[in-house]
C-alpha cells in the first residue's frame, strides 16, 4: 500500500508561530479598546428580562425602572428568530443585586404601564458584589489548579521524551487555546462568567488530551527509531496523529457548532455564549496541538543540545541520572 | 464460539442500558430511574435560586441559629406545597442557599414576593386551644433535641427570665389542656400540658424521632432568631424559559449523535460502526448516572454531556486509527486489532485521566452549574473507559471472527501510514 509522506511542521514552524502570534495580537487589541465584560457572577450586578407580546416602549420601560429602582436602567428589545418571541432585558447598572420586594414592585409598575403586552417575568439575575468576588475567585482557582496537576500528570507519565519540557510545552499549548476562548469572548462581546471558566477547562482537557496523544507517539517512535534527530521524531509522531486530531476535533465541533446554532436560532443567550468559545477553543485546540506543542518541544530539545533522543528499551526503568547519559 | 457471541452480549447490555435509560425500570421491588425521572435544575425547570445572608447582626450566625433559619424556609415552603427543594446552609460561610422550583401551570405565582416573604423573621407563638397568642417565642432561650431517662427522644426548651414568668402562668392555667407552638400561622406543635413550670425548663415528650425532635427544636429556636435573612443575591428562571433550553439541548444532541455515527461509519467503516454503537453506552450511562441517584440535570450538565461524546469519540477514533495503520504495515486483520487496542491504550489513558482531573477540581470548585457540568463530565470519562475501550476491543474481536467481517477493506480507513 502506498506510504504518506511526513508533513515538515518543525521546519514551518515560524508560520506557525506567525500566525499564533498574530491572533494574539489582535485579541490583545480588541481586549484594550473594546474592553473585556465580565458576567454580573463575576462582578455582582443585575438583569432583568420579560417576555412580552406586541409592541413596547422600550425606554419608556427603562425610565420606569430607573424611577422605582433608583439606579440608572438600560433597556434592549430582544426576539428570537425561530419561534419570534419578544423580550424586553433590563440592565440594571451598580454591582449589587436588586431587593425582590423593589423588584416586584416594578413588575407591577410595568403591568400597569403595558397592559396590551402581556409581561411575563422571563429571567431574573441578581447578584451582590461579595458573591461576585467569590465566584470570580472559586473560578480562577479551578483554571489555575487544574493546569497545575496536569502540568505534574503529563510531567511524571513522559518522562522517557523530557518529562519537564513536554509538560512545559503542553502547558503553553494550553494557555494558547485559553486565550484564544477569551478573546473570542472579548471579540464577540460574551461576558466572562461561569460559562467561561467550564468552556477554558474543557479546553484544557481537551488540548492537553491532544498534545498527550502526540507525545504518546513520540515516546513510541523514540523506542522504535532509536537514533533518529528529535525534529523528524516530531514531525513523524505529529503526522502519524494528524488525522486522529482532525476527526475528534471535528465531532466536537460538529455538535458544539449545533448546540450553538440552535441556542441562536432560540436566542438562549446563557447556552449561546457556552458553545461558540467552545467551537473555536476545539479548532484552536487542535490547531495548537499540530502546529504549537510539536515544534516548541523540538526547540526546547535542540536548545539543550539534544539532537538526538536515543532511548534503549531497556533502559526506560533506570533513574534519571542513568538517563542523562543516552540523551 | 464464546468470541463470536462478544458482539451480541455488548449489543444486549447496550439495549437494556438504553432501555432502563430511556424508560426506567419500576417493579415493587427494584425501582431504576429512567430519563423520566429525572431532575432537572432549577435552570430548566424554571424556578428560583437564591443566597439568604442574614441581616441584623454583625458576626457570622452560629451553627444552630442557621439550623434554625433553616427550618424556617422548610416550613414555610411546606406551607407553600414546594416540596421539591433544596436548602443548603452553609455554616463556615454564615449563608443558606436556597433552590425551589416554579411550575409552569402557576400563573399566579410571583417569585419576587415569594423570595422576599421567605427570609422575613419567624413569627414563633404559643396558642391555647382557641388560636389566643399567651406568649411570644423571642423568649424560648434555646430548644433542643434531647432524651428521657427511658431514651425515648424530647425537646427541651428553656425560657428566659420573664419567659419563665409568663410560662409558669400559663401551664398554671392550662393543666390538662392543649397547648400549641405556631410558626408565622402554621401550627408546629400541640401538647398537653401536664403539670405546672415554675423553672422555665419545659419538656415536649412523645416525639416520632430523634430527627423530629431535631426539626421542632429548629423550629423553635427561629423565634428567638436575632436576625431575618435577606438576599440581593439570587436567580429566577420562568417555566418556558428553562423547558425551551432543554429542547435545543436534546436536539442538538441527537442531530450530532447523528451525523458523528455518519462521520464514523463513512471514515472508519467496522470500527467506526462499533464506535457508534460504544457511543450509545457512553450516553445510556450518563443518564443513568444522572437518573439512579437523582442528581439535578442542568444546562450546563447537558452540555458536559455533548461535551464527552466527543472524548468517547477520540478513544474509538485513536483505535481505528491504529488498526487502519497496523493492516497497512501489512499484519493481518486479528494482528492488527490486536496491536491497534495495545498501542492505542496509554494515550487514551493518559488524556482521560488529565480529563478526569480537570472534573474533579470542576465537581469541588464549581459552584451550581459548573458542579453539575463537572460531574456529567465525570461521568462521561468513566463510561468512556468502559465502553470505547472495554466495549469496542470485544466487538471488534467477535465481529473479526465472523468469516464475512474478515475483509480488510472493512478495517481501513483513507489514512495512510507514514514511517521513517
Amino acid at each position: 500500500m502506498k506510504e504518506g509522506k511526513i508533513i515538515h511542521f518543525y521546519k514551518n514552524r515560524k508560520i506557525f508561530f506567525a500566525i499564533s502570534a498574530a491572533i494574539m495580537i489582535i485579541g490583545i487589541l480588541f481586549s484594550i479598546f473594546k474592553g473585556v465584560v465580565l458576567d454580573i457572577q463575576f462582578t455582582g450586578g443585575a438583569l432583568l428580562s420579560y417576555s412580552y407580546d406586541g409592541e413596547i416602549d422600550e425606554n419608556r420601560a427603562g425610565d420606569i425602572a430607573t424611577d422605582i429602582l433608583g439606579r440608572p436602567v438600560t433597556p434592549q428589545l430582544t426576539e428570537s428568530i425561530s419561534e419570534g418571541t419578544k423580550k424586553l432585558v433590563l440592565n440594571i447598572a451598580g454591582k449589587s443585586g436588586v431587593d425582590p420586594l423593589d423588584q416586584a414592585e416594578l413588575e407591577k409598575a410595568l403591568k400597569a404601564e403595558f397592559p396590551q403586552a402581556n409581561l411575563e417575568l422571563s429571567e431574573a439575575q441578581m447578584v451582590e458584589k461579595f458573591f461576585g468576588d467569590k465566584f470570580m475567585k472559586r473560578g480562577i482557582t479551578a483554571l489555575l489548579l487544574s493546569t497545575a496537576l496536569v502540568l505534574v500528570y503529563v510531567w511524571i507519565r513522559f518522562k522517557i521524551v523530557g518529562g519537564l519540557s513536554a509538560g512545559v510545552t503542553a502547558i503553553i499549548a494550553l494557555v494558547h487555546d485559553c486565550l484564544v476562548v477569551f478573546f473570542t469572548c472579548v471579540i464577540f462581546g460574551l461576558p466572562i462568567g461561569d460559562n467561561f471558566v467550564a468552556v477554558a477547562l474543557s479546553i484544557i482537557g481537551y488540548s492537553i488530551n491532544d498534545t498527550i496523544v502526540i507525545y504518546d507517539r513520540i515516546r513510541e517512535n523514540a523506542k522504535l527509531y532509536s537514533g533518529y534527530e528529535v525534529e523528524t521524531i516530531a514531525d513523524l509522531s505529529i503526522t502519524q496523529s494528524m488525522t486522529r486530531s482532525i476527526m475528534t476535533n471535528l465531532c466536537v465541533m460538529i455538535s458544539v457548532s449545533l448546540v450553538y446554532i440552535l441556542a441562536f436560532a432560540n436566542s438562549i443567550e446563557s447556552v449561546q455564549s457556552f458553545a461558540l468559545p467552545m467551537a473555536i477553543g476545539s479548532i484552536s485546540g487542535c490547531y495548537s496541538t499540530i502546529c504549537i506543542s510539536g515544534p516548541l518541544w523540538v526547540m526546547w530539545k535542540k536548545k539543550k543540545g539534544e539532537n538526538i533522543i536515543t532511548v534503549e528499551k531497556k533502559e526506560e526503568k533506570k533513574d534519571t541520572k542513568a538517563k542523562k547519559y543516552y540523551y | 464460539m464464546k468470541k463470536k457471541l462478544g458482539f451480541f452480549g455488548v449489543l444486549l447490555v447496550t439495549a437494556l442500558m438504553v432501555y432502563i435509560a430511556a424508560f426506567g425500570i419500576k417493579t415493587e421491588k427494584i425501582k431504576l430511574y429512567g430519563a423520566p425521572d429525572i431532575r432537572f435544575g432549577i435552570d430548566i425547570r424554571g424556578g428560583v435560586e437564591a443566597i439568604f445572608q442574614p441581616v441584623g447582626i454583625d458576626t457570622k450566625p452560629t451553627h444552630e441559629q442557621l439550623e434554625a433559619a433553616r427550618a424556617v424556609f422548610e416550613t414555610r415552603l411546606d406551607q407553600r406545597n414546594i416540596v421539591d427543594r433544596e436548602v443548603i446552609p452553609s455554616t463556615t460561610e454564615g449563608y443558606i442557599i436556597v433552590r425551589f422550583p416554579w411550575k409552569a401551570d402557576e400563573t399566579e405565582f410571583d417569585p419576587a414576593k415569594a423570595i422576599e416573604e421567605l427570609g422575613q423573621t419567624a413569627k414563633l407563638t404559643f396558642r391555647d386551644a382557641q388560636g389566643n397568642i399567651l406568649l411570644d417565642g423571642q423568649h424560648v432561650v434555646n430548644a433542643k433535641p434531647d432524651r428521657d431517662e427511658n431514651n425515648f427522644p424530647v425537646v427541651s426548651l428553656s425560657f428566659d427570665d420573664e419567659g419563665t414568668k409568663i410560662f409558669s402562668n400559663i401551664t398554671k392555667k392550662l393543666i390538662g389542656q392543649p397547648l400549641s407552638i405556631y410558626m408565622d400561622e402554621e401550627n408546629i406543635c400541640t401538647a398537653t400540658v401536664m403539670t405546672q413550670i415554675t423553672n422555665g425548663q419545659a419538656v415536649i415528650t412523645n416525639m416520632k424521632s430523634f430527627e423530629n425532635a431535631q426539626k421542632l427544636a429548629n423550629q423553635i429556636n427561629s423565634g428567638a432568631l436575632p436576625f431575618s435573612m435577606e438576599t440581593k443575591t439570587y436567580s429566577t428562571i420562568s417555566p418556558s424559559l428553562g423547558t425551551g433550553s432543554l429542547k435545543v439541548m436534546i436536539n442538538a444532541g441527537l442531530i450530532a449523535y447523528i451525523i458523528i455515527c455518519i462521520l464514523l461509519i463513512v471514515y472508519y467503516r467496522l470500527p467506526g460502526f462499533v464506535a457508534s454503537i460504544a457511543l450509545l453506552i457512553q450516553i445510556a450511562g450518563q443518564i443513568l448516572f444522572l437518573s439512579i441517584p437523582q442528581m439535578s440535570l442542568t444546562l450546563s450538565g447537558i452540555a458536559g454531556i455533548i461535551l464527552s461524546i466527543g472524548m468517547g469519540v477520540d478513544a474509538n477514533v485513536i483505535s481505528s486509527e491504529r488498526i487502519n495503520e497496523e493492516i497497512r504495515a501489512g499484519k493481518s486483520i486479528e494482528a492488527a486489532i490486536e496491536a491497534g487496542f495495545s498501542n492505542s491504550f496509554s494515550s487514551i489513558f493518559d488524556g482521560n485521566v488529565t480529563v478526569l482531573i480537570v472534573s474533579i477540581i470542576l465537581m469541588l470548585y464549581g459552584s451550581g452549574s459548573l458542579a453539575s457540568f463537572g460531574y456529567t463530565l465525570f461521568a462521561g470519562i468513566v463510561f468512556n473507559f468502559i465502553a470505547g475501550v472495554t466495549a469496542s476491543r470485544i466487538m471488534i474481536y467477535s465481529l473479526s471472527s465472523y468469516k464475512f467481517l474478515k475483509k480488510p477493506a472493512l478495517y481501513t480507513c483513507l489514512t495512510r501510514r507514514v514511517t521513517l
